[in-house]
């Protein structure tokens, strides 16, 4: 299992903080394409985060954490 | 060193004004909270953090300032939470040898951190609504994603 951390605008999008997810991911892009499949209102927002797991930033093609979290950063200001 | 902070940030005591002889420069960014975004009247600001990440690319970015402009002390401080217009939202300070580096590398780390840590800004409008401000993505493996790492802070600042 899954569980999807969201934070500021994606939260708020989703209206909840995590998301527990059912399925066998072998990648954290895989797992983020079912999260996009489930919950299309998500896709394009997931798009643009990059993916942390405790405290570092994994990409699409690294394999799911050993934990199954995976933290959705979405874009920041910048400015 | 703590990074980020849920309490007023103090700036005197990230100075170090006697503990680096060899530096005639001090360069002082301070970040504060304005009243209007895009033609918006703005009443007060929420700042949130991925804090692991966070807190890590603020580490990197000291680190990698220091090592990029040969300056012997880099110190970045960002504020979390609820702050009304004039709040201080960050601080970096730069010593340095002479003035041109530490103007250069004090630009160079506020410009690494706004774009490449995970710190969002909600901002809080006179009609009651609020909106988190998008502008930089910190995703570094997409295709059509810009390249916003610390070390490649090429996006074009809007604030």
């Amino acid at each position: 299992m899954i569980v999807f951390e969201f934070f500021a605008s994606l939260e708020r999008l989703a209206g909840a903080r995590e998301l527990p997810f059912d399925g066998v991911y072998a990648t954290v892009g895989e797992a983020l394409g079912a999260l996009a499949a489930a919950r299309p209102e998500l896709a394009s927002l997931v798009e643009r985060c990059a993916c942390a797991s405790g405290d570092v930033i994994v990409r699409r093609a690294d394999p799911v954490p050993a934990d199954g979290r995976i933290a959705l950063l979405p874009p920041v200001a910048g400015g | 060193m703590e990074v980020l902070f849920h309490t007023p940030l103090a700036v005197e005591p990230m100075l170090e004004l006697h503990a680096h002889p060899e530096c005639g420069g001090l360069a002082l960014f301070v970040g504060t909270v304005r009243d209007h975004h895009e033609g918006r009247q703005v009443w007060r600001l929420r700042y949130t953090a991925y804090e692991p990440v966070a807190a890590r690319v603020i580490r990197e970015v000291e680190a990698s300032t220091k090592e990029r402009f040969d300056v012997p002390y880099v110190r970045i401080a960002h504020r979390l939470g609820d702050l009304i217009i004039g709040d201080v939202a960050i601080v970096c300070v730069v010593r340095a040898p002479h003035r041109a580096e530490a103007f250069e590398a004090c630009r160079y780390a506020v410009d690494a951190v706004k774009h490449g840590a995970p710190i969002w800004k909600e901002e809080f409008y006179a009609d009651g609504s609020s909106a988190f401000v998008e502008g930089c993505c910190i995703r570094d493996d997409g295709h059509d994603v810009p390249h916003v790492l610390p070390r490649h802070p090429t996006h074009t600042s809007h604030g």
